[in-house]
């Protein structure tokens, strides 16, 4: 009995370790430990087995079937790995990917995305204006004279009803005040429209964004700190910024803002980049009138407001030559600055 | 406006500041330096020795001139313009001349027709000095050989004055604005203006004026001139800042115009029919202008006239007949002061715009009407010679003296933030001619810009300059108004689309009225497109009503750039006129996909072996992706089309309607290069923003397994799915979870399922929330279901 089970398990091995795949590892299995394998016919043979031999007899069975179903167990778990290793055997990771569509922003939404989230960690609040405005809201309460060139149908789009696509976001500093008392800080980012040819640096259509700060003692000092805050926020805190004295009709002093920047290779210049000045008292009494209040008297508050064009910042911050790249929406154009 | 350093000179001293120390000394004046101009290296003056010529050619002369060198040097010259003995422009070899176009040329040692040329003899306008190319430019006799032309035409800023400073239109205006910021002297008189001619009222047959547009128009006779050439010093100023020479008595007027910033006009005496009569312009009077032009002229226009007829469109051009020539010997000096807006009017209807209109109509200095016309004839009389009347005629007054401005220094220093001594403060506004009261300024006559205080601390602020003022920082915590609130959801979405593999488009508001045909906008149902007055050109003549044509003119662009599979989206403003004569603005999105689903690549899905193209079934992906839960697509019939459906966000009378979405006729599609099946959407913002709700709630997850049973049902090929959807969602069965659509058949062939059918297969999932559910609760919800599907909507099972 001994001798058989010990041949059983030597020709069990034998044929385990001699198995290649998995349906001949499941017959060796049935074969030897089934109900009608070797194994399970010699077991029933115990009863036949002296008592004295029982033990022995008993010890070796459970010897050999450990031994064998272990040996499955091991040879199965190798046929498990050869499976798993050749399911993936033929994969190229060196392949290009399986692409995921490709998207992004306009560079124009980045650019005022960026200068947003600036102007509101400053304490700026967003507000917005119609683009189809009045004459009023454009120029007149905005210190413009009845005969500036700008009101001209030469330069400006009208409608026939009078109306006018407003040429620049300041509109929405009347808007604001209209509706809100001070203390105002707000910024307004938006689209202005002036009567030009479109050309590579000229755009009918265009984006400013318009700020507008009014309190009491509101000074030069402050829009000062505020703009160059911002720029070295935008540029770097090393970008320098310098304030040229210009002339607005809304804004008394009003300056020109230059950073000192340098396209790839070539030496630092002054750039041109914003207006601003202290809102003329002639804006505040044009309010006053059209409110009916002293909310906005101007010999109790002041302002400051500032005005740059998105389009141009872009520009200067990516490098891109021509305006009109920015309304031709060429994918591969839209897809350098995702 | 082109000033010369050279003739500033002649007013303040900037020997020791360098180019670029002026440039930023004009540029904190507040005047922009928009180019400097400065003459071509190896230019210089060189003398005609001989000319003969050529011998195998008529038009071309071999001339010896002295370059300076000591050496004669040969050119071969086309011009006839000049004489032997003169002084001309000689380009050396390696002198790089502008061709026009952008273009350059260099000098070069070279042969003209076999003779050897060392060199190009200029006209004035080859080395970039006025518009004259007419002939040689021809110099001064008194320069030396060899001296470089930089030298005779020194530097020229192109200035860029703010329309705020007409007294800054001419060189001793800026000299003025100079002098003040570097806190140097003025040579001489700060102002041309105090005239010492004694001043007669014109008799009603010398000047006559009958309009508000001339408060105060002078006439000084000049008789017995002689009209010829300016001597070089004058002709080399007027050529330095780009103005051609014409005569000494022309010549005379422009100088004055450029120095004193004050128009003058000379008329020959002989040609003028009697007095002058400043008058507004008959209704269809023509006037033929020195310029050869002639205009058309309205009651809005002034002339000054003569007896019979208009002689000058005043403060804007003289007449064709009527101006100084070679044969005038008695002239009428005019010098007027006219209103701004009446000029201005004139020559922007005209589009006639003069070096006399631009400063009349910016504000000519009044009170020095008298003054400018004292210098010129000082100088007529000098270079022409002649005897002047020896009284000036005037006609009508000088407009309101200066104005004085109280000023309180404590305001200057509020409006600044910067602690400025009265001290600083009086120093400055006396640099810049004004004149100390108690507690207040006058201004000088020339400043006109300056009636309010705050106009005083304009001028503190800009010559103080901002370096010194300190840079604040103050802030404090603002609460998100409406349009903040309405900017970061547009930002949710468009980072959201974008992650979804659209790229962002910006197109132009202003459409043609062709587009308008593709705008699917719902927005403005019942409203019209709003139409510009003045648009640029007839592609640009409306706003959109709707951002899907821009993206269609966008998407046809792209295919021709060779990007065919395309996924935009846009966001932004949308215009509509409302019946009243009103108009609306919507905040609008817009998505557009075209082409492959995804690129052509060894991994994307391929028909035939093309790529893939997206289907209507992919817009409405992208759709539930970023909208709220329950998006449905409800056809609509709508013809600009095709499979239109209304957006909408729950169903029934509830439901809120965000947009339009469909297939671009295919048709229309092509017309703008666009082969494959287009899919657009076009969605309210607002509405959209409303319909989502930004209140998250938890809800209990399922602590008990559901059950699903399969049905596959066969209904009419026509019967949209979403009628089964909704017909399945208003199913009243608590025990009812989810439905999910998992197959669509149809067998065109009729072979496995008649043609005019299609089999729709459901998974229907029933759970209960506090139990497992019995096999048999779940049958039993199952049947009545496939009992109100069978009797509801007539559906056989396979």
């Amino acid at each position: 009995m001994l001798a058989e089970l010990e041949q059983i398990k030597t020709d069990a091995l034998s044929a385990i370790e001699a198995i290649a795949d998995e349906s001949a590892l499941e017959e060796a299995r049935v074969g030897f430990l089934g109900k009608k394998g070797r194994l399970t016919a010699a077991s029933a043979g115990m009863r036949d087995v002296p008592r004295e031999q029982k033990k022995d007899v008993g010890q070796k069975l459970n010897e050999v079937r450990t031994a064998i179903t272990e040996a499955l167990e091991e040879k199965g778990a190798g046929l498990t790995a050869v499976r798993d290793a050749a399911a993936f055997a033929s994969i190229d990771p060196t392949l290009p990917a399986r692409s995921l569509p490709k998207g992004g922003l306009h560079p124009l939404t980045h650019v005022l995305n960026e200068a947003v989230s600036v102007l509101r960690r400053m304490g700026f609040a967003l507000a917005e204006g119609p683009e189809i405005e009045t004459e009023w809201h454009c120029f007149d309460a905005l210190n413009t004279p009845e005969d500036h060139p700008a009101r001209n149908e030469s330069d400006t789009f009208y409608f026939e009803n009078g109306k006018l696509l407003r040429t620049h976001t300041s509109s929405v500093q009347i808007r604001t005040m209209e509706k809100e008392v001070p203390p105002v800080r707000i910024i307004a980012p938006g689209s202005a429209f002036r009567r030009d040819e479109i050309d590579a640096t000229h755009l009918s259509a265009f984006h400013q964004l318009e700020g507008l700060y009014v309190d009491k003692n509101v000074s030069l000092a402050d829009l000062k700190g505020t703009l160059e805050y911002f720029f070295r926020e935008i540029f770097g805190s090393k970008t320098e910024v310098r304030f040229r004295p210009h002339f607005f009709p809304f804004t008394e002093p009003s300056f020109e803002v230059d950073l000192k920047l340098h396209a790839t290779g070539k030496a630092a210049k002054w750039i041109e980049i914003a207006g601003c000045g202290i809102v003329d008292p002639a804006v505040f009494s044009e309010v006053s009138k059209q409110r009916g209040d002293a909310a906005y008297d101007p010999s109790e508050i002041s302002g400051f407001a500032f005005g740059m064009g998105l389009d141009r910042l872009a520009m200067i911050m990516y490098g891109i030559p021509d305006l009109r790249l920015l309304i031709e929406n060429d994918v591969r154009f839209l897809g350098q600055f995702s | 406006m082109n000033v010369s350093l050279k003739w500033l000179s002649d007013h303040v001293d900037f020997s020791e500041y360098s180019m670029s120390e002026l440039d930023d000394l004009l540029t904190f004046t507040g005047i922009e330096v928009e180019g400097i101009q400065s003459l071509p290296d190896h230019v210089v003056v060189a003398e005609v020795l001989s000319s003969e010529g050529h011998p195998d050619a008529d038009k071309l002369s071999v001339c010896q001139v002295d370059d300076g060198s000591g050496t004669p040097r040969q050119i071969v010259c086309g011009a006839k313009n000049y004489q032997v003995g003169d002084k001309v422009a000689l380009a050396l070899p390696g002198c790089v001349l502008d061709g026009g176009d952008g273009k350059t040329f260099e000098i070069k040692e070279g042969k003209l027709r076999g003779v050897e040329s060392l060199g190009m003899m200029c006209a004035a306008a080859e080395i970039g000095l006025t518009d004259d190319a007419d002939g040689l430019l021809i110099l001064s006799p008194d320069l030396k050989p060899g001296t470089p032309l930089s030298e005779v035409y020194p530097a020229v800023f192109e200035l860029e004055i703010t329309p705020n400073r007409p007294d800054c239109l001419s060189h001793l205006g800026v000299a003025r604005e100079l002098a003040a910021l570097a806190g140097k002297p003025l040579r001489g008189s700060a102002h041309h203006g105090n005239s010492k001619t004694p001043a007669r009222e014109a008799k009603s047959d010398e000047i006559q004026i009958s309009t508000e547009s001339c408060p105060y128009y002078t006439a000084r006779v000049i008789r017995g001139v002689k009209v010829g050439e300016s001597p070089s010093w004058l002709k080399e100023k007027l050529e330095s800042i780009g103005l051609r020479p014409i005569n000494n008595v022309v010549d005379i007027t422009n100088y004055v115009l450029m120095e004193m910033g004050h128009p003058l006009h000379a008329f020959d005496m002989a040609r003028l029919d009697g007095g002058i009569h400043v008058r507004a312009a008959a209704a269809g009077e023509e006037f033929l202008a020195l310029d050869g032009e002639t205009y058309a002229l309205t009651a809005e226009d002034m002339v000054i006239a003569d007896g019979s007829r208009a002689v000058a469109i005043g403060g804007v051009m003289g007449g064709d007949d009527s101006g100084v020539t070679e044969a005038t010997t008695d002239i009428l000096i005019e010098s007027a002061y006219f209103v701004p807006s009446a000029i201005r009017r004139t020559a922007r209807r005209l589009n006639l715009h003069s070096d006399s209109s631009y400063r009349f109509e910016r504000g000519a200095d009044p009170h020095q009407v008298n003054g400018a016309s004292d210098l010129a004839v000082q100088w007529i009389l000098e270079l022409a010679g002649g005897t002047a009347e020896s009284e000036i005629v005037t006609c009508g007054g000088v407009p309101a003296p200066p104005v004085s401005v109280e000023l309180d220094n404590d305001y200057v220093r509020s409006v600044i933030g910067a602690e400025i001594t009265n001290e600083e403060i009086s120093s400055i506004l006396k640099s810049l001619g004004m004149e100390e009261g108690s507690g207040e300024w006058k201004m000088p006559s020339y400043r006109l810009d300056l009636p309010r205080a705050v106009d005083l601390v304009e001028e503190v602020a800009r010559v103080y300059g901002l370096d010194k003022v300190p840079a604040n920082q103050k802030s404090w915590f603002s609460a998100a108004s409406k349009a903040d609130v309405s900017f970061d959801f547009a930002s949710k979405i468009q980072s959201h689309l974008s992650s979804l593999g659209f790229f962002e488009a910006r197109n132009l508001k202003l459409i043609s009225e062709a587009q308008l045909a593709d705008d699917v906008a719902t927005s403005h149902r019942g409203m019209s497109p709003v139409r510009l007055k003045n648009p640029l050109n007839d592609e640009q003549d409306y706003l959109r009503p709707g951002i899907v044509p821009g993206l269609l003119a966008t998407a046809g662009r792209n295919v021709r750039f060779g990007n065919p599979d395309l996924r935009l989206f846009e966001m932004g403003r949308v215009f509509t006129a409302t019946p009243k004569g009103g108009e609306v603005e919507h905040e609008h999105l817009a998505l557009l996909m075209t082409g492959a689903k995804a690129p052509r690549s060894w991994a994307s899905g391929k028909v035939n072996g093309k790529p893939e193209n997206v289907d209507i079934h992919d817009l409405r992906a992208v759709l539930e992706a970023f909208c709220p839960a329950g998006l449905n697509l409800v056809p609509v019939d709508d013809d600009r089309m095709l499979c239109a459906c209304s957006i909408e966000i729950g169903s029934g009378k509830k439901s809120a309607k965000l947009g339009l979405a469909g297939i671009v006729s295919p048709a229309r599609a092509r017309e703008l290069d666009l082969e494959a099946p287009v899919m657009v959407a076009e969605i309210n913002l607002k509405k959209l923003a409303a319909a989502t709700n930004a209140d998250l709630t938890y809800a209990e997850l399922p602590k008990f397994p559901g059950s699903s049973r399969d049905v596959a049902m066969v209904v009419p090929a026509d019967l949209a799915a979403g009628e089964v959807a909704a017909f399945l969602e208003a199913h009243e069965e608590p025990l009812l979870q989810s439905v999910e659509l998992f197959d669509v058949f149809q067998d065109p062939s009729g072979e496995k399922l008649p043609a005019d059918k299609k089999s729709l297969a459901y998974s229907i999932t029933y759970r209960s929330p506090d139990r497992t559910l019995e096999a048999a609760e779940v049958e039993n919800a199952h049947l009545k279901l496939l009992d109100s599907l069978k009797s509801g909507l007539h559906v056989d099972f396979r």
